[in-house]
């Protein structure tokens, strides 16, 4: 299994339980990628831009994909697709929404704002292994992420 | 003028001599048969009588140059018999025969023409052709008394034509127009011959209006003079016992007609007179077909648009064409749209305004605006005639028509300015233009009239502009009641859903206090934080249906106002918010005593606690809080609630009042639900308020609201 270990994933998660859950089945699937953790969508935009509480490159950086939850406190996850797709230094990060929400809506919404994959959550155990395993083989594995170095 | 029965001569034409060789002495107080045989004084008899058919009588009579032919025509009038008497060539009838034939030619081809303008076409074609006439006219009056011109035909190298050319009503003055009424033909061969004189024993006055050879009045005589005209003929149409036009033909120089080209006129004078009346029946159908069918398209597009305004104005036209009007008005409350010539947008206001009261009909039509609304002089030009329909009083729903002064409209015969023409004496010419000027005074600001039919389409777009309304407003009040309703079973499911969510939840709450409890001893630390994760998450969701059952109660309750002191309202909440944080570091300031208000004091109460505990969870030093209010005249005040917390970024000041929105991570700030905003925002709008939030981050916020 090749992984990646200069290639950091970034989880926007607020849920403790389920980001607890997520780094459970990816340490049984062995991800080497460094997992950066924001709990609001206003610390995801202090994490890429560096400011706030992420003024250092090493408390912060850049990711090469982003797993974003859409309902997170403060920004909400459906604004930050559209700040980061907007931004040109930002807007080749590939951004997979992991949600509860199957609301065609979101989803519609969600890719016209550029988000690069749409995950729902499942609710039984097993097929939230399968989706991380889907989503660990194909973009932590498989998909050739834009160069970190730019 | 004959004295019946035994005919004596009365008055006798003072040029008899020219003719008969005798002077007026040896024919008067003598009787007729003196001059012609008994047989044809017989026949004169019958003629008078009506016997005849009202056909000429072929006279001959010997007179000292030979024998002379005449057509004799002889009549009644109230007080004597008139025999007039016309010289003729020869005593042949075959001439006649022709006029049959163009008689039945015209009868033919009446049948095909589909229009009142082709049949008119026909007519004076046809005229022509029997007359040999320069120029043969269908001169229609208006109501007014006004004439236009038609149909025409000329000979080609006249010019100009006439055709839709107006003449005011004093052109053709009351007595003339009742002249022609009375006779079907007045013939002039000669308009600059010298008028006759009669020659009589006594001096007694005769009626010569129903004479054909003697019964043109000086003016007429002057006014076509005056145009260049030599020979006039003239034509009464008929129509339901009214003059309804002539049949006018010029000819520039003197020109002859016999008495059988004159009655073959006749003839076709009253043939269209007949015709006539089917003809304008024939047209005004098809005139209300057109009608019917505009109305319908002009209403189907109505039903099926979103746009009311727009359907009715576009395409502009239609909405004209609907009442033969050149400007539309259309008023949705304070909503103008003009469609046209009309006055200025203010000047409709203001009409619609002056209608609004002083209108009462729902249809109102006048063809003379300035004479009962003074300021309309500003705009008769183009609005001397109103038609308005007033859809709603309550709504001030109207469309309004308009139609322009007649003077705007007409192609007026000549230039009035230049045609008024002094005699060569200094006294001013009864001319055409001279009673042009007469008659502008009598229509100034007045426009066409409305027809009934016109009317009645406009009546027709009502009924079906308020059937359409009450089909939408319908359609309305359905959605309304099933939005309603909709709404109500929300409220219950949410409730009921709450309800029923909580027994599974108390189920997994207690199972895992159980296995902790029972079981402890055998799990290892990270089992029993799991259990811990569970009771917390369990306890959490509790949180969070406990707001959503508050949030469905609330979108039913009935607000339960009563004056309410503020000040004891605040004491309570502050003391029941110690109560459950004994803990809590907090100096609440009331700058001045808040006022006593109309409300309802539990929820307003759930209002400041609310508030009162954000400011103690979002701060991270020594908290103060201050609640105040500000008075606004004739406004109810505006409350604030001030804290010294850590402020809300912009960005955020609208989303914080979302239901279960948090801005910050479960563990920090306590961790809420995200509900208690939503809540006291739900509870400000029950009371008809508002709330809003200013803050600047790091440095508190203050949160306003106003309760009605």
């Amino acid at each position: 299994m090749t992984t990646r270990p200069n290639e950091p994933l970034l989880v926007a998660e607020d849920s403790n339980e389920d980001f607890r859950m997520l780094q459970r089945l990816m340490r049984r699937m062995t991800v080497q990628n460094p997992i950066y953790r924001c709990t609001t969508g206003d610390e995801v935009l202090d994490f890429l831009y560096q400011a706030g509480n992420y003024q250092s490159p090493n408390l912060a950086p850049r990711p090469s994909v982003i797993l974003l939850d859409l309902n997170l406190p403060g920004i909400d996850g459906r604004d930050v697709i559209e700040r980061l797709k907007q931004d040109k230094s930002f807007k080749e990060i590939p951004i997979v929404v992991f949600t509860t929400s199957a609301n065609p809506k979101d989803i519609e919404l969600c890719y016209q704002r550029g988000a690069n994959g749409y995950l729902i959550k499942p609710m039984d155990a097993n097929e939230l292994e399968k989706t991380v395993q889907a989503f660990v083989e194909y973009w932590l594995e498989a998909n050739m992420p834009p160069s970190v170095i730019s | 003028m004959l004295e019946e029965p035994e005919l004596k001569v009365l008055q006798v034409s003072s040029n008899i001599k020219t003719y008969l060789g005798l002077q007026p002495q040896d024919l008067l107080d003598r009787p007729l048969s003196n001059l012609i045989d008994p047989q044809q004084a017989i026949a004169i008899a019958q003629m008078l009588a009506g016997e005849n058919g009202g056909n000429p009588l072929k006279l001959s009579i010997s007179t000292d140059r030979g024998e002379r032919y005449f057509d004799a025509i002889a009549y009644r009038t109230a007080d004597a018999a008139i025999l007039e008497l016309e010289p003729i060539d020869s005593p042949n009838e075959t001439s006649f025969l022709s006029f049959q034939a163009a008689i039945a030619r015209v009868l033919s081809q009446i049948q095909r023409t589909s229009n009142l303008s082709e049949f008119l076409q026909l007519i004076v074609e046809e005229v022509r052709k029997l007359t040999g006439f320069d120029r043969i006219m269908v001169y229609q009056f208006a109501p007014t008394g006004a004439g236009c011109v038609v149909a025409e035909t000329k000979r080609g190298d006249l010019l100009p034509p006439y055709l839709g050319l107006h003449y005011p009503a004093t052109d053709i003055p009351q007595p003339a127009r009742e002249l022609y009424a009375r006779c079907w033909l007045r013939f002039i061969p000669d308009i600059s011959a010298q008028a006759v004189d009669l020659v009589t024993l006594n001096q007694q006055p005769i009626d010569l209006s129903l004479s054909i050879l003697r019964s043109v009045d000086a003016c007429c005589v002057e006014y076509h003079r005056n145009m260049g005209v030599a020979a006039l003929l003239a034509i009464a149409l008929m129509q339901e016992q009214q003059l309804w036009g002539l049949i006018a033909c010029h000819h520039y120089t003197p020109k002859y007609l016999t008495s059988e080209v004159r009655i073959a006129c006749k003839f076709l004078g009253q043939l269209v007179s007949l015709e006539l009346a089917n003809k304008i029946r024939q047209q005004e159908l098809s005139d209300r077909i057109q009608l019917k069918s505009l109305q319908s398209e002009l209403i189907e597009s109505i039903s099926q648009a979103s746009n009311f305004v727009e359907a009715l104005i576009q395409p502009a036209p239609r909405l004209l064409s609907l009442t033969n009007a050149t400007g539309a008005a259309v008023c949705l409350g304070n909503e103008i749209s003009l469609v046209g010539a009309t006055p200025s947008l203010e000047e409709v206001r203001s009409l619609v305004d002056w209608a609004d009261t002083q209108v009462s009909d729902r249809l109102f039509a006048t063809d003379s605006l300035p004479q009962i609304y003074p300021p309309s002089l500003e705009f008769q030009a183009t609005a001397s005639g109103l038609l308005l329909l007033r859809i709603s009083k309550i709504r001030r729903y109207y469309i309004l028509w308009f139609r322009p002064e007649v003077i705007q409209t007409v192609t007026w015969a000549g230039d009035p300015n230049l045609s008024i023409q002094p005699a060569t004496d200094g006294s001013m010419k009864l001319s055409p233009r001279r009673s042009f000027e007469q008659w502008q005074e009598t229509v100034k600001f007045k426009s066409l009239p409305w027809k009934s039919y016109e009317i009645d389409s406009a009546n027709d777009l009502k009924t079906a502009i308020v059937g359409v309304v009450l089909r939408k407003a319908e359609e309305l009040a359905q959605i309304n009641q099933e939005l309603e309703r909709s709404n109500r079973e929300l409220a219950a499911f949410a409730y009921a859903a709450s309800h029923d969510l909580k027994e599974p939840l108390r189920g997994i709450y207690n199972y895992s206090t159980i296995l902790l409890e029972d079981c402890g001893a055998l799990l290892d630390l990270d089992g029993v934080d799991c259990l811990q994760t569970i009771k917390r998450l369990s306890q959490r969701m509790e949180a969070l249906i406990d707001a959503l059952l508050r949030l469905s109660l609330l979108g039913k309750a009935q607000l339960n106002l009563q004056a309410t002191d503020l000040n004891e309202l605040l004491q309570q909440a502050i003391a029941v918010l110690f109560a459950s944080r004994p803990e809590a570091q907090l100096s609440v300031c009331i700058p001045r005593s808040l006022p006593i208000i109309e409300c309802d004091p539990i929820l307003v109460s759930e209002v400041f606690s609310n508030l009162i505990s954000n400011a103690l969870k979002y701060n991270d030093t020594d908290v103060w809080v201050e609640i105040g209010y500000q008075e606004q005249l004739g406004i109810s005040p505006i409350f604030y609630v001030r804290d010294n917390g850590i402020g809300i970024q912009a960005h955020h000041h609208e989303t914080i009042f979302k239901l279960f929105k948090r801005l910050h991570s479960q563990e920090k700030y306590g961790g809420g639900t995200g509900a208690g905003l939503a809540i006291v925002k739900k509870i400000v709008e029950l009371h008809g308020g508002r709330i809003w939030v200013d803050s600047v981050p790091g440095s508190g916020a203050t949160f306003y609201f106003s309760l009605k």
